[in-house]
């Protein structure tokens, strides 16, 4: 069966330590994302499973067999990077018949799964075409086709998604996934965009500096995130910190350092401790009357900025305080704002996670690397 | 599994492939780099011979052993250095008893055959001194023909009429030093090549920019035309422009400007033939990668076009400058044929050691000629190895941070010069500068073959030279393509990036060493091991030289060359020799080609690293140069045509090549 153990992996690169301590399993068929931004090592997991790259420690475990000291031709992995790599002075069929001549199958062999292959992804009727003259769609096909037939069970996908126009991008989401899934395979895909990892994964792996530091369903990594960071990257959020005064039943108390209360989710942090707050930005509301609970959770701001986004639109607010904070709202309420309204925001406290602070500050847990 | 698969698999192993970097990198290291800068150790192991030799004049020489039993007695001396253009004087002490003849006859021996130039008697008596005195004047009225051998002065037929005699010569070379020849040849080798350089900028420039940015009628011609003269040997260049631009005593042919005697203005004219196309080309490469829509921009933005060309283009064209101006400067630097050639037809009744000018190349080349200059050669090489290293450094350094005083503005005169006659007065001087300087002199031979009087012309020497040409070329094509290509796979797809970055650096080092330094280097390195062979040698010197240009081809092609296209394939199951064969090499094959032919067609040419390892070789260069200095141009004319037509055929053929690269 294609899955993958992956124990104590770790790769550097003199000082600098790309891959850290990881240790992974993924299940037979699981469509698993890793997400992280640029520089978590995303690239260097993928190419260390396909045998591209050494580790510096550690193993790599594919259907129970230790492949460490496989060549990438014997670990029947297909690594697809973003542009696909179709050959391309091959055309469509040589392409999709590379792996099965490379392994010096018999050419009736050949010619069977090929053409099976090819039917498989509808393409058999372009077999004689050149990479360049196909649509962005059609080379996915292809590259999916051509890793198929050489016997991978295994797709590692570096953010194949990357180099297609935005349309495309979300069409070809679903199709990556279905041909994946209708194939049988394993697949291991690499982004660093939130929104592609939460809607096509089984399972989210969210990776920074070399580690794993969330693992779990896409709604699991949106609404549990670990840390502040997933919270803000995984959807931008606004935080707070302070210290936390009390944790009832319901929710939990917090005090910042100018004195104003938040009432938040509840907690299992202890009371006195430091800690932040965060909410997702779409979760953000802002009105033009009064808020109900005027000392909690409340706010006036004045609109610095608008950000048109069509469906959306996302408001810069200045707070008295002189803090920024973030609202996304839906168009048909974005209407009814203008820059330089006054505003208040309420947050709702449901909605309010709250984390132990971290080291060094809020601002410096979120920055990207 | 076939024979065929059972190999692909045993080179597909991780450790065979391991093991065959490391013979590539061996070799590299062994066969080009240490042979080539092998005679900087001469430093330290010759370092008292060089001060006895080169810093010093030499000694006054005593010849005792003179054999009395002869009646005709013959006093071989090979003085370490004669330069006819100072006095030098012969002394012949004797202590004789009662009235004695002397008679001296002074020979200039040419190989074969020796010619009497001076003779003289005297009677002598008692003990005393004769002198026989020649000034450079004297030597150059009074020799007619020197021919190549001045070095050996031969005194001989000492006859005399006593029984007992006693007598000593005494030979005093000129005055110079030996140094002070190696530091004009030096100065004037590095002048002539600032000048080229600077030249072939100022002219190459609007060239580059007429070809990139502009199009006309006849574009493509044009281009092929400024490629012309790389496809010439440099020693049918040298013969060529000579006859074009230069007093050519004892040669007048139909059509010659005979505009200069100056042997340093002519060498000037001669470098720039075949320095241009490689400035050309070095900045209309850059200069296509240069994103017009910055031109654009500022054109918008008000600019006249010279203002944008001077402000905008020109500072982001470093990298293409550097390239250009270090391969102009190192071509000029390193030729020897061509110069040699050109000399020899100014100034054609001396010897090569008696030209007015000698540059570092030709003066290696006569000492090396004459023999028994060791020391001098390995000197003169040294100091060119390490100067040229050190100016590669400073000039790319230089260039790269020097901030071109162009910040300023000058509205006025820049908006005038951008227009009306201005821009089309500097297209016309483009292209005149072209035909003038680079085509006609280039292939002006071919009008002295029509109008010069027809001589008889040994084929059987040229088609010998030929095929010895040719052997070298071809050898040395074959093996650099089995070394350079993986070196260059290697430079650029290694994993130890300190490797790959001094592999990077060592690869240009052949490149720009002056050939004929080079040669003695390699000549030393390998003469130091006594295997004598002199093909032998030839090869290994045009390994070292033709190698670089395999590597930067092949590197430059796989630098394009996407990775992953090759990761894809791994882990679709190729070994990497079927990855090689079908993914990469598909991709590199014609830039393989290219660097292939380019280094066949510098092996052909080249004369400097030919005549630097073994005195008497027989390439096609050499063997031109040779009639050249005899005078035999006719033969000259035509074997220079057979080559050029030979070189163009393949210079044809890899266009033809590429081109088709550039369909698919």
């Amino acid at each position: 069966m294609p899955e993958i153990r992956i124990t104590n992996l770790k790769k550097a690169f003199g000082d600098l330590v790309a891959i850290d301590d990881l240790t992974i399993d993924v299940k037979d068929g699981e469509y698993l994302t890793i997400l992280g931004p640029t520089g978590a090592g995303k690239t260097t997991l993928l190419r260390l499973i396909a045998g591209l790259a050494e580790q510096t420690s550690g193993s790599i475990f594919i259907d129970g067999e230790c492949v460490d000291d496989l060549p990438p031709e014997r670990r029947k992995v297909a690594f697809l990077s973003q542009t696909y790599s179709l050959f391309p002075h091959m055309n469509v069929w040589e392409n999709t018949t590379f792996g099965p001549i490379a392994r010096g199958w018999d050419p009736e062999q050949v010619e069977i799964i090929g053409r099976e292959m090819l039917e498989m992804v509808h393409l058999y009727d372009r077999k004689d075409a050149y990479p360049g003259e196909l649509s962005g769609g059609m080379q996915q096909r292809n590259a999916l086709a051509r890793a198929l037939s050489a016997d991978a069970k295994i797709l590692l996908l570096d953010e194949p998604l990357r180099a297609l126009d935005a349309r495309l991008r979300l069409d070809l989401r679903y199709e990556l996934k279905q041909l994946s899934k209708d194939m049988g395979m394993t697949t291991i895909h690499v982004t660093h965009d939130q929104e592609e990892a939460l809607t096509i994964s089984d399972r989210i792996l969210v990776l920074r500096d070399g580690k794993v530091i969330q693992s779990g369903t896409p709604k699991e990594i949106f609404n549990k995130p670990a840390i502040p960071f997933i919270h803000h990257f995984v959807g931008e959020a606004n935080f707070i910190s302070g210290k936390l005064q009390e944790v009832d039943d319901e929710y939990s108390t917090i005090v910042d350092d100018d004195g104003h209360k938040y009432r938040t989710q509840k907690t299992d942090l202890k009371p006195g401790s430091r800690v932040v707050a965060g909410i997702k930005t779409e979760f953000t509301l802002m009105t033009k009357e009064k808020w109900e609970s005027e000392e909690i959770n409340n706010f006036t701001g004045s609109i610095e900025r608008i950000l048109f986004l069509g469906r959306f639109s996302d408001f810069e607010i200045k707070l008295g305080n002189g803090e920024i904070v973030h609202a996304r709202l839906p168009g048909y309420q974005a209407n009814k704002f203008d820059g330089g309204d006054k505003v208040n925001i309420p947050y709702s406290p449901q909605r309010m996670l709250v984390f132990p602070e971290p080291e060094g500050g809020i601002k410096k847990a979120l920055e990207m690397v | 599994m076939t024979l065929s698969e059972k190999i692909s698999d045993f080179i597909s192993q991780k450790k065979v492939i391991k093991g065959w970097y490391a013979l590539v990198i061996i070799f590299f290291i062994m066969l080009v780099i240490v042979p080539t800068l092998f005679v900087l150790t001469y430093a330290f192991t010759g370092w008292d011979e060089i001060q006895e030799t080169v810093m010093k004049a030499p000694p006054e020489i005593q010849y005792t052993d003179v054999d009395l039993n002869f009646h005709n007695v013959s006093i071989i001396h090979s003085p370490d250095i004669i330069d006819v253009t100072d006095p030098y004087s012969l002394e012949v002490r004797y202590n004789m008893e009662r009235d004695t003849s002397l008679n001296y006859t002074v020979y200039l021996m040419d190989d074969e055959e020796r010619e009497i130039e001076f003779q003289d008697e005297f009677i002598v008596n008692g003990t005393g001194t004769v002198w026989f005195n020649a000034s450079a004047n004297d030597t150059h009225n009074h020799f007619h023909h020197v021919g190549e051998g001045f070095q050996t002065l031969v005194v001989s037929n000492v006859t005399w009429t006593p029984e007992i005699w006693e007598e000593e010569v005494v030979l005093r070379s000129g005055s110079r030093l030996p140094w002070d020849m190696v530091k004009d040849a030096l100065i004037v080798s590095f002048v002539i090549a600032t000048i080229v350089t600077i030249i072939d900028f100022t002219a190459g420039l609007p060239m580059a920019w007429l070809m990139v940015r502009k199009d006309f009628r006849g574009k493509k011609y044009i281009d092929t035309l400024i490629d012309m003269p790389l496809a010439i040997p440099t020693a049918a260049l040298g013969f060529s422009t000579a006859m074009f631009w230069a007093v050519t005593p004892g040669l007048n042919p139909y059509g010659s400007l005979s505009l200069t005697s100056s042997p340093f203005i002519l060498v000037i004219l001669l470098h720039i033939v075949f320095s241009y196309p490689y400035m050309v080309r070095s900045l209309s490469a850059i200069l296509h990668e240069i994103d017009i829509n910055y031109e654009t921009a500022a054109s918008t933005l008000g600019a006249p076009p010279l203002t944008v060309a001077r402000t905008i283009t020109l500072p982001l064209f470093r990298a293409g400058l550097v390239t250009g101006i270090i391969l102009c400067f190192a071509r000029s630097l390193s030729e020897t044929g061509g110069t040699m050639a050109a000399l020899a037809m100014m100034t054609p009744s001396l010897g090569e050691l008696a030209y007015p000018m000698k540059t570092g190349p030709t003066l290696i080349g006569a000492w090396k000629h004459a023999g028994g200059f060791e020391p001098h050669l390995a000197f003169t090489a040294m100091i060119l190895v390490i100067i040229t290293l050190i100016l590669l450094v400073i000039i790319k350094i230089v260039i790269m941070k020097f901030k071109m005083p162009l910040r300023k503005v000058f509205p006025g005169p820049e908006r005038l010069l951008s227009k009306g006659v201005f821009p089309k007065l500097k297209d016309g001087l483009s292209f005149l500068f072209m035909f003038l300087v680079l085509l006609i002199p280039s292939f002006f031979i071919f009008s002295f073959v029509l109008t010069g009087d027809p001589s008889p012309v040994d084929w059987g020497g040229f088609w010998g030279a030929m095929r010895f040409s040719f052997l070298v070329a071809g050898v040395i094509t074959v093996i650099n393509l089995i070394f350079g290509v993986p070196l260059a796979i290697y430079i650029v797809r290694g994993t130890n990036k300190i490797m790959t970055n001094i592999l990077d650096i060592l690869v240009n080092v052949p490149l720009i060493v002056p050939t004929s330094a080079l040669g003695i280097s390699l000549g030393m390195f390998w003469g130091s091991m006594d295997l004598g062979m002199t093909t032998l040698l030839v090869i290994s010197a045009h390994l070292a030289f033709t190698f670089p240009l395999v590597v930067r081809n092949v590197a430059g092609a796989m630098e394009e060359l996407d990775p992953t296209y090759e990761e894809t394939a791994r882990t679709l199951g190729a070994k990497p020799m079927f990855v090689f064969r079908k993914i990469v090499f598909p991709s590199i094959k014609f830039s393989v080609l290219a660097g292939a032919i380019m280094a066949f067609t510098r092996s052909l040419g080249e004369t400097g690293a030919t005549l630097a390892v073994v005195k008497e070789a027989n390439t096609v260069p050499v063997y031109i140069v040779g009639l050249v200095k005899s005078g035999d141009y006719y033969p000259a004319a035509l074997a220079c045509i057979a080559l050029i037509f030979i070189s163009f055929i393949t210079m044809m053929a890899m266009r033809y090549m590429t081109k088709k690269a550039g369909d698919n």
